[in-house]
């Protein structure tokens, strides 16, 4: 199997496959956690484009389905806004 | 026996996993259960901040403490917290917060804080050339205090419980606290399984009132939203943490490590309870009071909003003490600083626990003192 361990799971953020899979090993078993010790999810775009392959990875490594695997916690604004944008709305 | 430790400790935020790691290092057994993920109650919503500028002498030195802590964490931990002295500024814009804050100095110093100095609005603008300081009368500036990262912190101390032999358990709610012959021996978790101890820890931040309950000990901490917002990364601009104290202020700081805006302000009026719903109000209002101190930061990206609890007491002093059950302890109630005050406050209950004293070590954090005078500084 090639190593992906170097590859970047979340983009945002700049978090490795290797970086995801620590802390699956520290006890991490929810995408939330992950986010909490990797900061993967916590980019400009939310999670939007990596929340898929962490869940792959806890999925693979601790043989969730799916189904069993609890929602991250998603929170607005849900585009990034400036301040400029915001200070001025009603 | 496997459901068998030293000590018990409920709650995986700051205090719990500080206080577990301090009592992992005087080589006693510590199982911590915590009911989300670590880090799911009022840590992992805080902003980071650490100053030292309080009001009251044993406040000042333990976090003068924890200030120290922070600062040899990566060292102490095996991790990187991102702790940066990056200072706090509190601003005065009337007379009589600039004679509080000349009070507060003079009471800082004394307890041995000498970084703590009045800057007049000229200063202020040095140290925060950005800063629009229309109507700004000075600040009381401490560059010594600072921030850091509390996924990091806490995880920090939690990995070092594992490496000396202790156990973390998420996903793991109290529902029952045991007791014998007037002492406490254990807990339940909601899957009915017991765990044993002859020391249980309540470090359920702002749920301290029910955990108290479950072994009949009032514990007089009420929850308080506050919410906060973070933005994108942008260069590092060297603004230390700025307290803006009129009535339509707040308190903001850039984290270092990766250049976000992190803030809040306290609503008025205060919001009782444990919701941790998020307001439009409050993504429009925040930016707005950012922007009247730093108008440069118009084009910056907001990407977050969430919400937490303050964990109060009526006076606005923490909790740490023993209860009247025979081993079990609290450490809680601090009041929107737990995240600063946690590791010293946690090396202070570590200690208190082992030394087996009856007296706790601040009276003014007893558990059943006569709740007086509010602590004055947000
Ligand atoms: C918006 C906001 C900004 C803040 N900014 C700052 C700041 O800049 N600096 C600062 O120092 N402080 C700040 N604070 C305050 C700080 O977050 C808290 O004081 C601190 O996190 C309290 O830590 P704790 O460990 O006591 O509580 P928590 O972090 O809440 O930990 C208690 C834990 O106990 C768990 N628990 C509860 N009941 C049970 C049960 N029955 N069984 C098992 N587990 C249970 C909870 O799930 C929770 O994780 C801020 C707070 C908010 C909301
Ligand atoms: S790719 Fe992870 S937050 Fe954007």
């Amino acid at each position: 199997m090639p190593d992906t361990t170097r590859q970047i799971i979340c983009r945002c953020e700049d978090v490795t496959e290797e970086e995801v899979l620590q802390a699956i090993a520290q006890g991490a078993a929810t995408a939330d956690e992950v986010k909490r010790l990797t900061r993967a999810g916590m980019g400009h775009c939310q999670g939007r484009t990596c929340r898929r392959l962490v869940n792959q990875l806890l999925a693979r490594r601790l043989g969730q389905k799916p189904a069993d695997q609890r929602p991250v916690t998603q929170r607005s604004p849900l585009q990034p806004v400036s301040l400029k944008t915001l200070a001025d709305s009603h | 026996m496997a459901n068998t430790s030293d000590v018990i400790i409920i709650g995986g935020g700051i205090a719990g996993t500080a206080t577990g790691y301090y009592l992992a290092k005087h080589r006693l057994s510590v199982a911590l259960f915590e009911q989300g993920h670590l880090c799911s109650g009022s840590t992992g919503r805080c902003i980071g901040g650490v100053r030292q500028q309080f009001t009251s002498a044993s406040s000042i030195k333990l976090m003068m403490r924890s200030v120290e802590l922070f600062a040899g964490m990566d060292q102490e931990l095996d991790t990187e917290v991102h702790w940066h002295p990056g200072g706090y500024l509190f601003l005065a814009h009337d007379e009589s917060n600039k004679q509080a804050f000349l009070d507060n100095i003079r009471v800082q110093r004394a307890a041995g804080l000498t970084d703590v100095r009045w800057v007049d609005a000229a200063e202020a603008k040095e140290i925060v050339p950005l800063l629009d300081t229309a109507g700004l009368l000075g600040g009381s500036y401490c560059p010594t205090d600072g921030q850091a990262y509390p996924f990091a912190v806490v995880n920090g101390y939690a990995q070092q419980i594992k490496q000396l032999g202790g156990s973390i358990h998420p996903f793991s709610e109290v529902t029952g606290i045991l007791s014998q012959g007037g002492r406490a021996t254990g807990i339940k978790l909601a899957n009915g399984e017991e765990h044993h101890a002859p020391v249980v820890v309540n470090c359920a931040g702002p749920w301290a009132k029910e955990v108290g309950a479950l072994a009949g000990i009032d514990v007089p901490v009420e929850p308080e939203r506050h919410e906060a917002l973070i933005t994108e990364g942008v260069e590092y601009l060297g603004i230390p943490m700025l307290v803006d104290y009129r009535a339509d202020g707040g308190y903001f700081q850039q984290f270092r490590h990766n250049g976000q805006f992190i803030g809040c302000y306290s609503p008025s009026p205060r919001v009782p309870g444990r919701s941790a719903d998020s307001t439009f109000e409050f993504l429009a209002e925040m930016p707005r009071r950012m922007l009247k101190l730093v108008p440069a930061l118009a084009q910056v990206k907001v990407i977050r909003q969430w919400a937490g609890s303050y964990e109060m007491t009526p006076d606005g002093n923490p909790v740490l003490d023993r209860a009247e059950l025979g081993g079990f302890y609290v450490l809680g109630g601090m009041c929107g600083h737990g995240f600063m005050l946690g590791p010293a406050m946690g090396e202070a209950m570590a200690e208190f626990v082992r030394s087996g004293e009856k007296q706790p070590p601040f009276p003014e954090f007893a558990l059943r003192r006569r709740f007086g005078q509010a602590e004055a500084m947000k």
